[in-house]
């Protein structure tokens, strides 16, 4: 305990930094700013800022980054509440009550609960991360090469139940991602694979470069398909931005079971942000007793989902610092910025570099408190500019991609690269696969190669090291179980219906 | 997966695609597969215990090609929604404007059937403000006047950002 609070206190003492609370105060301000735009949703919003990090100190980057994450997730909450367009996955169950609220006048209200939400579920998240870190650390350092290939099975397999749609195509996706992920120099011969002959190829495809074409020009092409009218924002009126004490009463349950449930997902791999906040409104209406208002403006619609979409997210960080396993495609991008300032994510960080390690956790809580504080009074400056029209909006945001891919590396190609992907993405959503278990397999290519050919010869050969070492066997038939759970067809229906809520 | 081919192939069994999303979706994934199997062929494979640097990609390019076959023939048996029409004109635009911007950013020189073609380097000011005003195209709602205000701005304030804020070294004008 008394490490904790001794870790904690370094932590914040990193975090307080004034140029630190800056890149935080920063991070979340730009994070709403792009997470607010309709149809961006918070992967597309973290790959598309990660360049404009770079610059940074790695520890004054991360913690921007962490802000600008809670900042597009907020960001995608406005949009879902005042214009009823989720910017993805996590924020579609909060339209179903948020934007109801919304057209009774009380998006106020709707918008500040899902702050409050937001920050009660950080606070009690940061403070999870914080006390899990250092048992979970010293439970990776068991890990040989065996266990942290099965421990990314298992990732992936999660990846795959959560995902939309067909288990089958989402297995695709993650076999596709694993072998463009080997593109480039071997990690132990350096010979070129599958380079083409291509010299730009030779240090592999890089990942802000698949990132930004999957979600940022793929979304952008397919969004100029919508008609203008379904992308048209309500004129509601902003009005009453406190929410009532009757609202805070109502909520306050919804938002402490939010936080729990969402805590517990989120540290599972494969997305659990998503799942939460479906389990959490599904729960919601599950206990209420007048579960007939759910759909038609219940506070605790809001609350409970966003409460518990914010928990998850933090909470996500968890296998990222301790294990140096990405659970979800923002994760993997977070992972992708590290790797850029020559931090390699895993049990070493919290060993090493406990500053950043712990001021890192600190600035998560800090970028909530940031989220309060300026999300509330800055409303109706995301209102204006939610009344951009999107003919002048998706140019400016393929510019600022354009920009943002050539500046890591000052390579056209890694803009061309981004432009065939933008398209591998049109075509991908498509034909019903999801991009987003392809990103996740990509960020874990080279991790799970290296560990396999390791696990493989330090058994000599013997591929049943992963079945015969126990923690190993045991999350290879824990993936196992989930797959086939998964692939009986009469669940994997059940599974269409919750999302299709 | 198993009940709907059974009710599909009830009278009469008929070869006909009755899911072109997964049907096609599949071929595309053999396809992939089977020129990361043809571009992995040259590499070392095995050697003793130790992988060489083809076997992972030949492992994974052989699942790939697997799987595809298998989602290929679920949109034969399965009935699935038909394929989306593919838009034309978002993407064109889109994709050249892309292209441009990568082209006259740093400026490039390349052979095209012999013929020696060069691209000056146009900068970051032109290179921002020509993507603009082609992607712009995309969409069918484009008016002059606000675009052109619109790509102005955006030029502007990318370089304020990138060059001024972050320090990039960009080179801002065009070089001959």
């Amino acid at each position: 305990m008394t490490d904790l609070l001794a870790n904690l206190a370094l932590g914040f003492s990193v975090a307080a930094a004034p140029y630190n609370i800056a890149f935080c105060l920063l991070g979340a301000l730009v994070g709403t700013l792009v997470g607010v735009l309709p149809g961006i949703g918070t992967v597309a919003t973290v790959a598309m800022l990660l360049p404009i990090t770079f610059g940074l100190p790695p520890v004054g980057a991360l913690i921007m980054l962490a802000g600008i994450y809670y900042g597009a997730q907020y960001g995608g909450s406005t949009t879902s509440i005042l214009v009823n367009i989720p910017g993805e996955a996590t924020s579609v169950v909060t339209c179903l009550d948020g934007h109801q609220m919304a057209r009774k006048g009380r998006a106020g209200a709707a918008l500040s609960i899902a702050a409050l939400g937001s920050f009660f579920a950080g606070c009690v998240a940061t403070v999870l991360v914080a006390a899990l870190g250092a048992p979970l650390t010293s439970l990776a350092l068991l890990f040989g090469p065996a266990e942290y290939f099965a421990l990314m099975v298992l990732g992936l397999i999660f990846a795959v139940v959560l995902a939309k749609g067909s288990v089958l195509k989402a297995v695709a996706m993650i076999v596709l991602g694993l072998l463009l992920s080997m593109v480039g120099s071997d990690l132990e011969t350096g010979a070129g694979r599958m380079t083409f002959d291509i010299a730009e190829l030779s240090d592999g495809i890089g990942f802000t470069n698949v990132a930004m074409g999957l979600f940022g020009f793929a979304e952008i092409i397919r969004n100029l398909e919508m008609s203008a009218e379904s992308r048209e924002v309500v004129n509601a009126k902003i009005s009453g931005l406190m929410p009532t004490r009757q609202d805070l009463v109502d909520s306050s349950g919804a938002i402490a079971r939010g936080t729990i449930l969402g805590s517990i997902l989120g540290i599972l791999p494969g997305g659990g942000a998503i799942v939460a906040s479906f389990a959490a409104y599904t729960f919601e209406k599950r206990i209420s007793k007048n579960p007939e208002l759910f759909g038609h403006g219940a506070i605790q619609g809001v609350a409970a989902p966003e409460a518990a979409n914010n928990a998850a997210a933090q909470t996500s960080f968890i296998p990222l610092l301790t294990l140096g396993i990405p659970p979800n495609a923002v994760m993997a991008l977070m992972v992708g910025a590290m790797t850029i300032h020559g931090i390699v994510p895993g049990p070493q960080v919290m060993i090493k570099q406990p500053e950043l390690f712990w001021g890192m956790i600190a600035s998560m809580w800090l970028g909530n408190l940031m989220l309060v504080i300026i999300n509330l009074p800055l409303v109706g400056v995301w209102v204006s500019l939610l009344r951009v029209p999107y003919r002048l909006l998706f140019p400016s945001i393929i510019v600022f991609c354009c920009i943002g891919i050539y500046s890591i590396n000052n390579s056209p190609t890694d803009v061309l690269i981004a432009a065939v992907f933008g398209l591998v993405g049109y075509w991908l959503v498509k034909h019903d696969f999801e991009p987003a278990p392809l990103v996740l397999a990509f960020v874990l290519g080279p991790l799970m190669e290296e560990n396999l050919r390791r696990a493989m010869l330090i058994a000599r050969g013997d591929a049943t090291v992963f079945l015969t070492r126990p923690i190993s066997a045991g999350l290879i038939l824990v993936a196992t179980v989930l797959l086939i759970v998964a692939m009986l067809p009469m669940i994997s229906k059940k599974r269409e219906t919750v999302f299709v809520e | 997966m198993a009940e709907g081919a059974k009710s599909s192939t009830g009278g009469g069994f008929q070869l006909k695609i009755r899911g072109p999303r997964d049907f096609f979706g599949g071929l595309a994934l053999v396809a992939v597969a089977a020129i990361a199997l043809w571009a992995s062929s040259n590499l070392p494979g095995q050697q003793g215990f130790a992988f060489g640097p083809g076997t992972a990609p030949r492992i994974f390019a052989g699942l790939l090609m697997a799987i595809g076959v298998v989602v290929a023939a679920s949109g034969l048996f399965v009935k699935g929604p038909p394929l989306e029409r593919f838009a034309l004109r978002g993407p064109a635009y889109v994709l050249v404007g892309i292209l441009v911007f990568a082209a006259t950013i740093r400026g490039i020189r390349f052979e095209l059937a012999s013929i020696p073609i060069h691209v000056p380097a146009f900068g970051m000011v032109a290179s921002t403000f020509m993507a603009f005003m082609i992607s712009i195209f995309g969409s069918t709602e484009f008016r002059w006047v606000e675009s052109l205000i619109a790509a102005v701005a955006m030029t502007a304030f990318c370089v304020v950002l990138f060059v001024y804020l972050l320090g990039l070294p960009f080179q801002l004008w065009p070089m001959f």
